[in-house]
């Protein structure tokens, strides 16, 4: 642990910079912010300190967290890579395999931590999951299904193109796709369809995934981004040949209310307990690691396989056929 | 139910699949109908089969299908092995009687199109063994769908999961069931979709393997399924027979439905009273809720009355048959198979 505060430039002030920053700052590290937009409003909502220019960021700090629209996350990380940064990439790692892979290995190349931010990996319905399996409680796995439901994130054009963001499998379902592979192991086959409707201004995409695993287990991904009153919910449902484990955050509540001024939840991000907030965890366990702490619990290589399920997943909505994947990566991705 | 002129008779065709206990219990409490049944043939050791289960269940029977159409039956339900329906079926039907037929309708295309050739022949009704469509939940769902309270209809996801059959020993004999948990469990969800949208099945997708209750498998006993329909909605089916045999219930079945104004998740056989056994920890899950196969009794028998084609016919049957064909074809080929036309 290092005993002088931590300086860690974000890099983003969009949606999701709202769950990093109050957390990078809980846990005492100097935040400085850099974003071509929005970065002022951010600081001061939550604190930190402004930067005006890129290079300024980089000069003035030790770790770099990278929270901007996917298409973007190539460019900056390897900047910061390059500028002898260890970096924190929020989801997905970059959009290309190309891209991942360069990432990766640069960061290897160079010595450096890359972390990307696969948050369910810290949400605690998740871990249990992860747990069970782990332990041998369910046995060989055999089915898996994952579903993760929400409203369509329109607050800023990028998400909607399918080049730019990678659209609902890229930006929402790589969550399970993460999942299904850390529970269930490395991916040889994906196949997947798509839909979308409604309008530009009230748009809708769904998606379902299949996977075939190495061990012969099979899993189903669910994505839905759909109207604004959507809540945000998921579920999952596991079942190998000892046991099963299933939770659904819409059956799982603590706290339901019904009271005639209030606002509803959110259908951008899930629900969290403050006081086990899955972002918290993540950035302190990134952060820890920064600091000379245990090593966490996704690394890079594992981050660039989820890109590429995805990446595998698109090219089947292309070619309406299961692709088949290879993983040169699937020992350095072993844990 | 509506009380025809004279008693109706039914005929019920083989004691093979377990939901002939169901109607049979069912149909021998209606007034109006009179009920004869036969199982011939050579019964497992261990399956309380033929005259004896008859005698257990108090019902008429006769020890062959021959005495059986001599009663010259108005109606029979077959509840055969999945690969006996279509010889079951045409006996029927040459019979001149309306068939309601137990679920996949057949094991082959080729069978499924004769089956239809036949009732079309006889001029009788072919009606298939859906019940799940008779939910008030269904309707419900359905007149949402109907009155556009769910927008566009984009995605659905289903999930029919239930114990290996182990009553039966021809459920898990390919060459009698025409396979595993796809050919058992697809075509429930598949026909509630064909009864919500009526689209038609384009491409299929699935992926199987035969984990659970490996010891007992002779077909696949997990599968996951994708459908894209030519309405542009995608859909995906969890089949598998994923519940262990000590589970408290058998399983049950559920579709969520995701439209442009929002979705509808629908739990058909969710409500149940819960509770713990004091020595063993376990979970006590008592289910409650309407006996679907009432309703489709009831639809059936007044379709027989009125000679008037009920839903699901054998067309829908037919089409969910495809959709179990095509995913076998996949998970057999690890391609994406198009739907036959018919």
């Amino acid at each position: 642990m290092t005993h002088t505060p931590l300086r860690i430039g974000l890099i983003g002030a969009g949606g999701i910079s709202n769950s990093h920053l109050p957390h990078l700052l809980t846990l005492g590290a100097d935040v400085y912010v850099y974003s071509e937009v929005g970065a002022a409003e951010l600081v001061a909502r939550y604190g930190g300190t402004v930067v005006d220019r890129l290079d300024e960021l980089l000069a003035s700090v030790d770790f770099v967290d990278v929270a901007t629209p996917t298409f973007t996350h190539h460019a900056l990380v390897k900047r910061a890579l390059e500028a002898g940064k260890h970096v924190i990439s929020e989801k997905p790692l970059a959009r290309t395999d190309a891209e991942v892979d360069e990432l990766a290995a640069l960061a290897d190349e160079l010595g450096l931590m890359l972390f990307p931010a696969h948050v369910v990996r810290f949400f605690p319905e998740y871990v249990l999951l992860k747990e069970a399996v782990a332990s041998g409680r369910l046995g060989d796995l055999a089915v898996l299904r994952f579903s993760r439901s929400g409203a369509f994130p329109t607050r800023t054009p990028w998400f909607a193109d399918r080049a730019l963001s990678g659209g609902i499998i890229m930006d929402q379902m790589i969550h399970d796709i993460d999942i299904a592979r850390w529970v269930a192991g490395p991916v040889e086959r994906v196949s997947a369809v798509s839909s979308k409707a409604g309008d530009a201004t009230v748009p809708v995409e769904a998606a379902h995934v299949l996977l075939t695993h190495s061990s012969g287990a099979i899993s189903h991904i669910a994505g839905i981004w759909g109207p604004s009153h959507l809540p945000f919910t998921t579920e999952y449902s596991v079942t190998g040949t000892e046991g099963s484990l299933a939770h659904s955050s819409a059956a799982e509540r603590n706290y339901i209310a019904h009271l005639a001024n209030t606002n509803g939840p959110s259908g951008l991000l899930p629900e969290v307990d403050p006081a086990e907030n899955p972002y918290f965890a993540e950035l302190r366990e990134f952060t820890n690691a920064f600091g000379g702490g245990p090593v966490p619990r996704v690394s890079a290589a594992e981050g660039a396989e989820a890109v590429r399920l995805a990446n595998a997943a698109l090219l089947s909505l292309e070619t309406g056929q299961p692709v088949e994947v290879h993983t040169p990566s699937a020992q350095a991705i072993g844990k | 139910m509506r009380t025809p002129d004279r008693p109706l008779k039914i005929a019920v065709m083989s004691f093979a699949h377990t939901h002939a206990r169901g109607y049979i219990e069912l149909l021998k409490n209606i007034p109006s109908v009179s009920l004869l049944t036969s199982d011939p043939g050579e019964h497992p050791a261990a399956e309380l089969r033929g005259r004896a289960f008859a005698e257990h269940l108090g019902i008429d029977y006769v020890d062959s299908y021959d005495e059986l159409m001599a009663w010259q039956p108005d109606a029979v339900i077959v509840t055969s092995e999945n690969a006996r329906h279509r010889a079951d079926v045409e006996r029927a039907a040459k019979a001149g009687a309306h068939i309601l037929c137990e679920k996949p309708l057949a094991t082959s295309h080729d069978d499924g199109v004769a089956m239809l050739e036949a009732a079309d022949a006889a001029g009788v009704i072919l009606m298939v063994a859906f019940p799940v469509r008779f939910a008030s939940t269904f309707a419900r769902l359905k007149a949402e769908y109907d009155s556009g309270q769910l927008g566009q209809v984009f995605s659905v996801r289903g999930s029919n999961n239930g114990r290996l059959p182990s009553e039966r020993a021809w459920f898990t004999d390919p060459a009698l069931s025409g396979g595993g948990a796809l050919v058992d469990h697809v075509v429930h969800i598949a026909d509630l979709l064909e009864a919500l949208m009526g689209a038609a099945p384009v491409s299929v997708t699935a992926v199987t393997n035969q984990k659970l209750h490996a010891e007992r498998a002779r077909a696949e006993t997990a599968g996951l399924v994708t459908i894209s329909y030519d309405n542009g909605v995608i859909a995906a089916i969890d089949c598998s027979w994923s519940q262990p045999d000590t589970a408290p219930t058998w399983g049950g079945v559920s579709v969520t439905v995701a439209g442009t104004a929002g979705t509808v998740a629908v739990d058909f056989f969710g409500p149940r009273a819960r509770g713990l056994d004091t020595a063993t920890g376990l979970p006590i899950e008592e289910p409650y809720g309407p006996n679907f196969d009432e309703a489709l009794l009831s639809t059936f028998i007044d379709a027989v009355c009125s000679g008037k084609q009920p839903q699901p016919d054998g067309r829908v049957g037919l089409r969910t048959l495809d959709i179990v064909l095509a995913a076998q074809e996949s998970a057999r080929t690890g391609r994406t198979v198009a739907v036959s036309k018919g």
